[in-house]
Order: structure tokens, then C-alpha cells, then sequence
């Protein structure tokens, strides 16, 4: 009896939350938490096809630490092996082994020549860069929303993106930049889970809508969530050890 | 002839009258060939600024380069050798041929050395290069030279230098380097290279320069061998620009060179390169012809106005003339050859008021603030020989016209009629 009216209060007091529909704030802390949570260690391989019909295939090694910090190891091909990349909450640097020393990258800077930039990989964090409102989805069985940026150094001016209504996983979003003309398109594919309870989508393919032709794919081939990362390794004169 | 010194005498009987067309023929010619004079100047200026500045009278491009210069045009590049160098230099009126490269790149600078907080952090901005030998580059594009504001030039075809363009460099809170400079103060200039890849080199920024043309400040110069090493293209160039002996010989120097490289490359002339510019001087061309055309058509008319009076005065005149036995056609001829005489003696003093003008415009040069540009003009008016013959030949010709109704108007008088006139 006690058991039943327990699961009636629960009911009683969930029910509503489960019927209403999320706000525009959960869904985007949904996106963050799927596409970019707090601490993890992952191995990826971004392949940028190219108009010509060539295609490259970059290897990489990431990092994320608490308090929004980052860093990437180019592990392949050739040109780029020796190469790093560092963000510590807005800044972003570039390493490159000729130069000997950490230069620094713009958001919207392109990622290693491809159709992601900087900021799609390694700024995942809109809750904090746009103000997202819940829109009319033309997709079924998903929630859309429609993001605007809080100031103009984040990588858009405006993105679009839909989220599955039943576990709030991201299958699309396009990207818009200050003349309203959109720039990229992403297709979120082959959901897996990839560390205990932690879904995602382990391949994005990010259309260049410039040039059409041109697209790159991001993988995610091995992702460890909870991750101990110590505080010198985001630094920038840790950076080429 | 003797028809021509009786229409001299006629024009001086009235001296006023003819004044007063003079006048009009010398302002309206004067002004004429003035507003030519000027237009060539400014016409000249604007093409010394993007041919003798930027794009070189003719290009050699991978075939399909142009069409696709949005997308990734390095990978339409071609291999650097002298031979083809010297292929492109042998044909006719070739005077240089200058390879470059031109790509899109970051430029990074890095922190302020005391940088503590937000405020000293480097600045990055995307800009526009161009790469090119200097020793060659200033042949064919010898305007470049003239927008060094501050600083020195590229001094060799391959040192790790940058001239960047003055308002970006002070956006970018950074300005020319000496070179005690150390190497870690330098920006470092990131680019994908050929491939795709990230790459990145560090870059003293030897000089600044100044913006000629309206439009993007974010534009920069490297020495050749410098972006080859950037973009690893080693002995590869996507562009030769080439300088011809006379500019007017561009589109046959085009056509030999075509012939010469075969279907693997494309050539182009600067008006193929930069189409708008060729069309800005063509619409300035159009807008002059309708101007001096409504300019001229006025002071015809007054001239019709003129002759027409002039022939009312003298009916009687005409009337013993055909009474006397002079034909009806002699009649015609008089008044046209009044006319021809009026527009040859008014266009030539107006063409000798308006060269006068224009050349000692010329000589002193007419300083204009252009706007969107840092760099001033000076416009320097001039008109050609040829063209001062036509104002003239034109003056004629119109004056003979004007006065063609008049003349028939005198030539279809009765005798008996125009006796009787009072």
C-alpha cells in the first residue's frame, strides 16, 4: 500500500513533467551534455573531402578538463603529426612543431583545412554561447530549436537544430552565419553507447553549403567520460611535450 | 575657292554675331576635350591601380582556375620551371613574366610580452595574400611599389617577411618590425597548405602599405618561396601575371600565348580578370559620349539659330545672287561653307583653349582624396593628338549641318520674290 501510494505521488508529481514539453533550456543543456561532457578522453578521425575528389583523414587524440579546457594531439597524416591544440575557456592556440611555440586561432577559424571550424570541435558549449528558443519542427518526432548568439565571437551568428523526442539526441543542425546565409549543414549519425549510460552520436557529417561539394566527416571511435586530467597539461607551455 | 573666301567675308561682315558663335563653339569644344582630358586621367589612374598594381595586362592560369577561384584554388596550380618561364617570356610582346601564388591565410600575432590578462593577448585576423618574386613582381606590377607606407619592401623571393596593409596592422595593434626583432615576436602566418593541413610560419612584417582601391584592407605580400614553404608547394605557382610591351596589344599577346601553352593552361587579360573594372571604364566612356553629345547639340542649335537670322538679313541678297545667275546648289554651298568655316576656326581655338588646359592640368596634376582608399590619387589629364582632330573635324562637320536648313531655306527663295523684299 505504502509502495502504491508512493508510485502515485511520484506519478502524481512527475506526471506533469513528463506530459509538458521541454524548455529550450533543457533541450540545449541535453545538446551539451551528449556533445560535450565535462571531462572525457577520446579518439577521433576527421576525413575532409575536398571538390577535387581527394579526401585526408586526420588522426587525433582530445582531452577535456574540468573548467572548460581542451587539447587535441594530431596524430596523422605526416604533415600535421607533432601538431596541438589548446583551448582554455575563450583562447585557443594552434601548436605547430616548426614554429616551436603555441599561436593563436580564432572560433571561426577552419579545423585543420576541413568544413568543421575551431569551435565545432572544440568549443562545444552553446548553453553558454546562444540563446536558444523552441521553434516548430518540420522534422517528425523531433524538437527544433533555433539558436542566436550572445556576442560576436562565437563561431555562428545562428544555428538550427533538431533533437529526437525521445532521448533528445541530436540528428541535424545548419549553421548560419551574419548575412542570414546558411554555411554548413551536420547530419548526427550511428548512435552508440560508448561509455557506461553515455549515448552520442559517433559520426557527424558537416556539409559545406558554400561548396557543395566539399564535406568532412567526424568519428568518434573511443570516448572515456570522468576522466582525471591534471591542470598542466592546458597550459600553453606544456604544449610539444 | 571663291565660294570659300565669300563665306570668310560674310562671317567677318557681322562681327558680333560671329563672336558669339565662336564663343559657343570654343566652350562647348573647350570643355569637350577639358572633360576628355580628365576622364583619361582618372581612366588612367584606375588602370594603373589595377593592372600596373595588382593584376598584370595579361595571366596564365591552370586551365579552370577563374571559374573555381572560390573553391580551392590551390589545388589548380601548375609546376614552376624556367623553361616554361622562358616558353611564356619568348612570345611576342611578352616584356615579363612574374610567377605568384595567391591564397587566403591567418595571421596570428602573439601576446604582448607582459601579458597578463585579456588586453595583451594577440590578435588574429584572415587576410589575403599574394606571393611573388620582388625582383620580377616589380616589372609587372610596378604600382605595388608606390604603396609602401611605412617600412621596407620584400627584400628577396624567399625571407620570412610580410608587407601587410596599414589598417589591418593597426587593427591587429602591430606595425613594422625592425630587424632586431626577435623570431618569437614575430606573427606567424597559418595556412591550410595544398593538402588541406595546417601550417604555419613565422613572418617579420618588413613594411606596411597603403590602400589604393576601395574595398577588403585585409591583403598582404610574401616573398614566393616563403608561401611555397607554407603551403608545401615547392616549385609550384597558381599564377604567372605577365606585363606586355603596349597595353593595347594585351588581347593579341593573349591569343599568342594561348597558342603557345596549349589547352593545360588558360590565359586571360587583366579586363577578363577584373571584368568590373573593364566595365566601370566603359559605362564612364558611354556616360561622356551622351554628355558631350547633348553639350555639342546645344551649341549647334544656337549655331541653326545664327545662320538662320543670318539669311533672313540677307534675302535680298540671295535674291540678286540667283537673280545674277549663281545656282540654287552655289547658294546651298555658301551657307554650309559659312557654317564650316564657323566650326573649323571655333573647334580649333577650342581645342587649343581645352589642350592648353589639359596639359597644363597635366603637368600639375589634379590631387583627388578617392574615396574608401588611404592612398590619394593624382590625376594627370591628357588627350590625345588624334582626339583634338576629331573635336575639330567633329565641330566642323556639326557646324556644316546646323547650318544645312538655313542654306536650303536660302536656296528655295524666288529671285523675283526676294528682290522684292524689304
Amino acid at each position: 500500500m505504502r509502495a502504491f501510494t508512493l508510485a502515485l505521488m511520484t506519478l502524481l508529481v512527475a506526471g506533469p513533467a513528463l506530459a509538458g514539453e521541454p524548455t529550450a533550456e533543457e533541450l540545449l543543456a541535453k545538446y551539451d551534455s551528449v556533445m560535450g561532457p565535462s571531462t572525457f578522453e577520446s579518439e577521433v578521425e576527421m576525413t575532409a573531402f575536398r571538390e577535387d575528389g581527394s579526401s585526408r583523414t586526420y588522426v587525433m587524440k582530445m582531452l577535456r578538463g574540468e573548467n572548460d579546457k581542451f587539447r587535441i594531439w594530431f596524430k596523422g597524416p605526416a604533415s600535421v603529426k607533432g601538431q596541438e591544440m589548446l583551448r582554455v575557456g575563450d583562447n585557443m592556440w594552434v601548436y605547430l612543431p616548426n614554429l616551436k611555440r603555441a599561436t593563436r586561432v580564432a572560433n571561426r577559424d577552419s579545423f585543420q583545412g576541413g568544413d568543421f571550424n575551431n569551435a565545432d570541435v572544440m568549443r562545444v558549449n552553446y548553453t553558454q554561447d546562444y540563446a536558444a528558443k523552441v521553434v516548430a519542427s518540420d522534422v517528425p518526432d523531433t524538437w527544433a530549436l533555433e539558436l542566436k548568439a550572445k556576442s560576436a565571437e562565437t563561431a555562428y551568428d545562428a544555428i538550427k537544430l533538431w533533437l529526437r523526442k525521445k532521448d533528445g539526441q541530436p540528428v541535424r543542425g545548419e549553421y548560419y552565419g551574419t548575412s542570414g546565409q546558411m554555411l554548413r549543414s551536420a547530419d548526427f549519425k550511428d548512435y552508440e553507447e560508448l561509455d557506461k549510460g553515455y549515448t552520442r552520436p559517433t559520426k557527424v557529417v558537416m556539409r559545406n553549403e558554400l561548396v557543395k561539394a566539399r564535406r568532412s566527416e567526424l568519428v568518434i571511435k573511443k570516448m572515456k567520460l570522468g576522466v582525471e586530467a591534471p591542470a598542466q597539461r592546458f597550459t600553453q607551455s606544456n604544449l610539444g611535450r | 575657292m571663291r565660294l570659300l573666301s565669300l563665306a570668310a567675308r560674310n562671317l567677318l561682315r557681322n562681327r558680333r554675331r560671329t563672336a558669339i558663335s565662336l564663343t559657343a563653339l570654343v566652350v562647348g569644344v573647350g570643355a569637350m576635350v577639358g572633360l576628355r582630358g580628365f576622364i583619361n586621367g582618372q581612366q588612367r589612374v584606375i588602370l594603373e591601380n589595377f593592372v600596373y598594381g595588382q593584376v598584370g595586362a595579361v595571366q596564365v592560369h591552370k586551365a579552370g582556375y577563374l571559374a573555381n577561384v572560390q573553391g580551392s584554388p590551390l589545388t589548380l596550380d601548375m609546376a614552376d620551371s624556367e623553361a616554361l618561364r622562358e616558353r611564356i617570356a619568348a612570345v611576342e610582346g611578352v616584356a615579363r613574366v612574374s610567377p605568384r601564388i595567391a591564397f587566403g591565410g591567418m595571421l596570428s600575432l602573439p601576446d604582448a610580452e607582459d601579458a597578463t590578462d585579456e588586453e595583451g593577448a594577440g590578435k588574429t585576423s584572415f587576410l589575403q595574400l599574394t606571393a611573388f618574386e620582388p625582383e620580377l613582381e616589380k616589372e609587372v606590377a610596378p604600382q605595388r611599389l608606390k604603396w609602401l607606407g611605412e617600412g621596407a619592401h620584400l627584400s628577396s623571393a624567399d625571407g620570412a617577411e610580410l608587407l601587410l596593409n596599414a589598417d589591418l596592422a593597426k587593427s591587429l595593434a602591430s606595425g613594422v618590425m625592425g630587424a632586431e626583432v626577435p623570431q618569437e615576436r614575430w606573427p606567424a602566418l597559418l595556412a591550410a597548405d595544398r593538402d588541406g593541413a595546417l601550417n604555419g610560419e613565422a613572418v617579420r612584417i618588413t613594411g606596411t602599405l597603403v590602400s589604393a582601391t576601395p574595398g577588403d584592407r585585409r591583403l598582404g605580400y610574401v616573398p614566393l618561396g616563403t608561401a611555397q614553404r607554407l603551403l608545401r608547394m615547392e616549385g609550384r605557382v597558381t599564377e604567372y601575371a605577365l606585363a606586355v610591351k603596349r597595353l593595347e596589344d594585351a588581347p593579341r599577346v593573349r591569343d599568342a600565348v594561348r597558342v603557345a601553352l596549349g589547352p593545360e593552361y588558360e590565359v586571360h587579360t587583366w579586363d577578363e580578370v577584373v571584368p568590373f573594372v573593364a566595365q566601370l571604364l566603359g559605362h564612364q566612356d558611354f556616360l561622356f559620349e551622351m554628355l558631350t553629345s547633348v553639350f555639342l547639340l546645344t551649341v549647334l542649335l544656337g549655331i541653326v539659330n545664327v545662320m538662320l537670322m543670318s539669311v533672313l538679313e540677307r534675302v535680298r541678297e540671295i535674291g540678286t545672287m540667283l537673280a545674277v545667275g549663281m545656282r540654287r546648289r552655289q547658294v546651298v554651298a555658301l551657307f554650309l561653307l559659312e557654317g564650316a568655316v564657323l566650326g573649323l576656326v571655333g573647334g580649333a581655338l577650342g581645342a587649343l583653349v581645352g589642350g592648353a588646359v589639359t596639359l597644363w592640368l597635366g603637368q600639375r596634376g589634379i590631387l583627388l582624396p578617392a574615396p574608401g582608399a588611404a592612398a590619394d590619387s593624382i590625376i594627370r589629364p591628357y588627350v590625345s593628338v588624334v582626339y583634338l582632330v576629331r573635336a575639330v573635324g567633329l565641330a566642323t562637320v556639326g557646324a556644316s549641318l546646323a547650318a544645312l536648313w538655313p542654306a536650303y531655306r536660302a536656296a528655295r527663295l524666288r529671285p523675283v520674290e526676294a528682290l522684292a523684299h524689304s
